[in-house]
């Protein structure tokens, strides 16, 4: 009767695992018999055990029903505290990169979406990669507005088609019928996915060109591409204003943008762009040193100074091979909506770039803002072709070392409407190579809300993941390997030929 | 806890049975083991008197009837039994991994000593039993003479009021059942002592009183010298009670 | 000392009185350095491959962000390591109580104050000591050189703590195996049979119905650690890994508790 248990338990498995892989037609014979076999061997155990127990005496039957409750209560206990830590949802995320904990940016783009979103994970069962992907969107289905479901690559073909899902380790996030698909996920780009996704009315940005500006379609290191898109991502629809052709700013721009331009700009262009924020436009403009383009006269009748020179920061080490200081990193910042967040520890740099100063307001009630400084010691450098063209900056002998500005804002009121100016002394750092290096795209991004009064959308944008990827040394692998590696083991072998001498003398 | 008495443990088991599924190790024992008695319960191999005991210490549960030392029941009591059971088994079952004096200290203190108390245990028990040349040396390695001995310690460390022995002088060579016997009947008399043996010898000489069990049923119980005394006593271990009158 | 505490101390005497533990212990921390200098060897070479002029080096990032001495080195050597618990565990817990069955020392035991609960407690706590240390000795290595690399204490403290609860887990198992058996072989086994059927059962969602699978796949044992290697403790997780040690515990003491009535 004893053997019941275990024959009985091996059908029953058998039995379970035949059912749920029978072909189409159905559990067959096999299925069946093992099923009904290992029931019955089982009951005939339990029967067998409980005669058995009759044996025993009350206090002796007392105590095993009370140990057997005890497992029960055990058991019940386990199940309940695990169902209930899974749903506090409670976490820690130890990543040195926080890398499972949302940015500010992602849970407002969570807040902001109109309905609820579907997070479908396209994974290969055995692939591990997809782990940490699966603990992030466990992470945005903690703010209830995203549902996370996974699905086998293999299993789901038609779906992974329709999605252009092509590898394992994708996530297709779908609201309604509109869906983005995001290969080997992180928050950032699925920050971008939801900013798409929850995108709202987009505000109408026309691109000035046509004076050698630089050019948003361009992906190589010197293009914009990626200020381009990521203007589409945060709700901005780019279009082109040809000021070679041009005679007035449209009347559906909700800003005019222009990107370090290089060449004389139309007088009825510079009319046109006058009369525009007259009437409560908005203007962001990137400019570089070295440029006469007519936007700077009319920008300093804004109110801006634009000194045509280079700043040098002394404080800021050589970057990139150019000469120490040309390149100033900025971690001084006023206190404005635009530059929110940023600080000390969250820094911007820009490239041989030119002071941006609010020198005068036009009118009294005007408030015309400097924003972003160079450090105490930074002076202006008046050779500004030849550092452009890499060679080291003059200093001049009564040079004045202060907190230059690189980047001024206005707010004009102008009867019932407002124009709004931004006015940057540096283009490259939005360019491809620098716009996602620290916190520049944040600062781009911020202001050009502020410009566009969509102040709740300005936030510190997720970051890249910045694991480490640069090798250990072979000198520091090798000796970490006969320095630790080795050791323990070596101890502990010791430790057990002490031990086997000690017995072997009793 | 009810403290223990000081001149020994009453054991009393009443239609005392066990079962193994069909199998009955032991049937309605009755028996009354008064306190400083030196009892013995004599049998062949498998006649129950090992079940007997491992109902008394609790290792075992009753099938049937009660058992009880000094009123206490082994299962539901099992703390206060304990405290006054000193346990030698049948082989030694010792830590082979453990040292002598190391072994004591575990034993002592999983019967309550604790501190100096421990320590002045331990010293004295090495000296009583003579194993302090081999107090640091491990188990595994003592001869099974000395083996027993250590046996004998742990079960005497805390100065138990009952002192149940199963078997003392199995395996041993003449030279050590002589120093088992010196020992067991050195403690008789200050404690209740109950010894499992099928060594009519042995009994004759430790025992006062003596049960002997046949296929889990006791067939004569009553004075050593008057069962052991009467005819052919290995009829007793037949179960052939009349035989051995 | 109390009865419990001199279990508990007697069981770690046992077992590190024994020169089988130390090799173990040696053995386990050579196989992990081994492995974790070779998945370093492999990794610094592909590094060196990307750097080539050819490749263009860090300079032009043409090195994948998924390449990196955490992903590529550290978490694979972390999951070496939980699998080779799995294998190992049993080895540790088939004699906590097989052998003192075997041995005759259970009987010892029960004439003692030590209580079931108190005997299993002694018993858990020493072989969960046990695990920690081997895990411990195994972890120094590859948790120093990560350190040195940049990856942070308190991730490599989670990756540690995700292994220790994965080791006690599978030691209840051990223990619980052990418990119900008198022969250690059969302990371990027994252990190795559940400890992998528990491990992972997303090899089961291919035969079974979604809600079956999604109802048992939450039971599994490795994806628990997975949340832990990357970084991340979960509450359910914890306790999860805490059920096992109740519900280890509970079944451990009924077993010692069932032989006394069998």
């Amino acid at each position: 009767m004893r053997g019941l248990l275990p024959v009985g338990t091996v059908a029953l498995i058998f039995g379970v695992g035949s059912f749920y892989t029978a072909p189409s037609a159905g559990p067959g014979l096999f299925t069946w018999i093992n099923l009904g076999g290992g029931a019955l061997a089982l009951l005939l155990a339990a029967a067998s055990a409980l005669r058995g127990r009759s044996d025993a005496s009350p206090a002796s039957r007392r105590l095993l029903v009370r140990s057997l409750l005890w497992v029960l209560v055990a058991l019940i206990v386990a199940m309940g505290a695990e169902q209930l830590g899974r749903r506090s949802g409670w976490q820690l995320d130890a990543t040195a990169e926080r890398r499972y904990s949302l940015a500010p940016a992602t849970r407002a783009a969570l807040e902001a979406l109109p309905a609820p979103v579907e997070a479908i994970l396209f994974l290969d069962r055995l692939d591990t990669r997809a782990r940490s992907s699966r603990l992030l969107l466990q992470t945005l289905a903690g703010s209830g507005v995203v549902t996370v479901r996974e699905s086998d690559l293999d299993e789901s073909a038609d779906q992974a088609e329709r999605f252009g899902v092509v590898s394992s380790n994708t996530v297709v996030l779908v609201r309604g019928n509109r869906f983005e698909t995001v290969e080997r996920p992180t928050e950032g780009s699925l920050f971008e996915a939801l900013q798409h996704l929850g995108r709202s009315a987009e505000r109408r940005v026309y691109v000035a060109r046509g004076a050698g500006e630089g050019d948003l379609v361009r992906s190589d290191d010197v293009g914009y591409s990626g200020l381009a898109a990521a203007l589409q991502t945060e709700s901005y629809s780019l279009h082109d204003w040809v000021t070679a052709a041009a005679s007035e700013v449209p009347a559906d721009a909700d800003a005019v943008l222009f990107v370090a331009p290089r060449r004389g700009l139309r007088q009825p262009v510079l009319a046109a762009l006058e009369r525009y924020l007259q009437g409560g436009g908005r203007l962001v403009a990137l400019l570089e040193p070295g440029t006469h383009t007519g936007l700077e006269e009319l920008l300093e009748r804004w109110g801006f100074g634009l000194a045509d020179a280079v700043v040098v920061d002394p404080a800021s080490g050589p970057v990139e091979g150019d000469p120490a200081g040309v390149n100033p990193i900025v971690f001084s910042y006023a206190e404005h909506p635009a530059v929110a967040g940023l600080n000390a520890s969250r820094m911007t740099f820009f490239l041989r770039a030119r002071p941006v100063d609010g020198v005068r307001k036009p009118r009294p009630e005007d408030d015309l803002r400097t924003l972003a400084f160079a450090s105490r010691r930074s002076w202006l450098a008046p050779n500004v072709e030849a550092v452009q063209r890499g060679l080291a900056p003059e200093r001049p002998e009564d040079a004045e070392e202060n907190y230059w500005p690189l980047l001024a804002v206005g707010r004009y009121p102008r009867g019932d409407r407002e124009a709004r100016i931004a006015v940057f002394g540096d283009s490259d750092f939005a360019s491809n190579r620098y716009l996602r290096a620290v916190y520049n795209l944040d600062l781009l991004m911020n202001t050009l809300h502020w410009v566009t009064e969509r102040e709740p959308a300005i936030t510190l944008r997720p970051k890249a993941l910045t694991v480490d990827q640069f090798p250990l040394t072979v000198q520091d692998s090798l000796s970490m390997f006969y320095g630790v590696g080795l050791v323990v083991p070596e101890l502990c072998l010791i430790a057990a030929a002490l031990l086997w001498a000690r017995r072997r003398i009793g | 806890m009810s403290e223990p008495q000081t001149r020994g443990a009453e054991v009393l088991a009443e239609g005392l049975s066990r079962h193994f599924g069909p199998h009955r190790a032991l049937r309605d024992l009755d028996v009354r083991i008064a306190p400083g008695e030196s009892f013995g319960l004599l049998g062949a191999n498998g006649a129950g008197k090992t079940t007997f005991i491992r109902l008394v210490t609790g290792y075992l549960a009753a099938s049937a009837g009660r058992v009880a030392v000094d009123g206490f029941c082994p299962i539901a009591q099992a703390r206060e039994v304990h405290a006054r059971i000193g346990f030698v088994a049948e082989t030694s079952r010792l830590y082979p991994d453990l040292r002598v004096r190391g072994f004591l200290r575990f034993a002592g203190a999983v019967h309550g000593l604790a501190g100096g108390g421990l320590v002045d245990a331990i010293e004295k028990t090495l000296a009583r039993f003579q194993l302090e040349d081999v107090a640091g040396r491990l188990i595994g390695n003592l001869s099974k003479g000395y083996q027993q001995r250590v046996s004998l310690a742990q079960a005497f460390l805390h100065d138990p009021p009952l002192l149940i022995v199963d078997e003392p002088t199995g395996g041993l060579d003449p030279l050590q059942q002589e120093e088992v016997r010196h020992v067991l009947g050195e403690a008789a008399g200050a404690r209740t002592l109950l010894i499992c043996t099928h060594d009519l010898g042995e009994a004759r000489a430790l025992t006062g009183r003596v049960a002997v069990l046949h296929r889990g049923a006791c067939v004569a119980l009553g004075a050593t010298d008057e069962v052991l005394g009467r005819g052919d006593p290995l009829a007793l271990f037949r179960g052939q009670a009349e035989e051995a009158q | 000392m109390r009865p419990w505490l001199a279990l508990l101390r007697k069981e770690l005497a046992v077992a590190f009185g024994s020169p089988m533990a130390w090799l173990t212990l040696a053995g386990v921390g050579l196989v992990t350095a081994l492995i974790f200098f070779d998945h370093l060897r492999i990794y610094n070479q592909i590094l060196f491959l990307y750097a080539t002029t050819t490749m263009g080096g860090f300079e032009t990032d043409t090195v994948p962000t998924y390449v990196n001495l955490r992903d590529q080195v550290f978490l694979p050597v972390m999951e070496t390591l939980a699998l080779t618990l799995v294998g190992l565990v049993p080895l540790v817990t088939m004699r906590v109580f097989a052998e003192e069955r075997s041995r005759g020392t259970d009987e010892l035991l029960a004439t003692t104050l030590l209580t079931p609960t108190q005997i299993v407690a002694g018993k858990f706590a020493a072989t969960y000591l046990l695990v920690a240390l081997m895990l411990a000795l195994s972890f120094i290595y590859p948790a120093s050189s990560v350190v040195r690399a940049g990856l942070g204490m308190p991730h490599l403290m989670v990756v540690y703590l995700g292994l220790f609860a994965l080791g006690i887990a599978l030691a209840s198992i051990g223990l619980v195996c052990s418990a119900f058996s008198t022969h250690q072989l059969v302990a371990a086994v027994s252990a190795y049979a559940v400890a992998f059927v528990l491990y992972d059962f997303r090899w089961t969602a291919q035969f079974l119905p979604d809600t079956v699978a999604a109802w048992i796949d939450p039971l599994s044992l490795h994806p628990r650690f997975g949340s832990f290697a990357e970084g991340m403790v979960r509450g359910g997780d914890l306790l999860y890994f805490a059920g096992y040690v109740l519900v280890g515990f509970a079944l451990a003491r009924f077993a010692l508790i069932q032989a006394r009535v069998r």
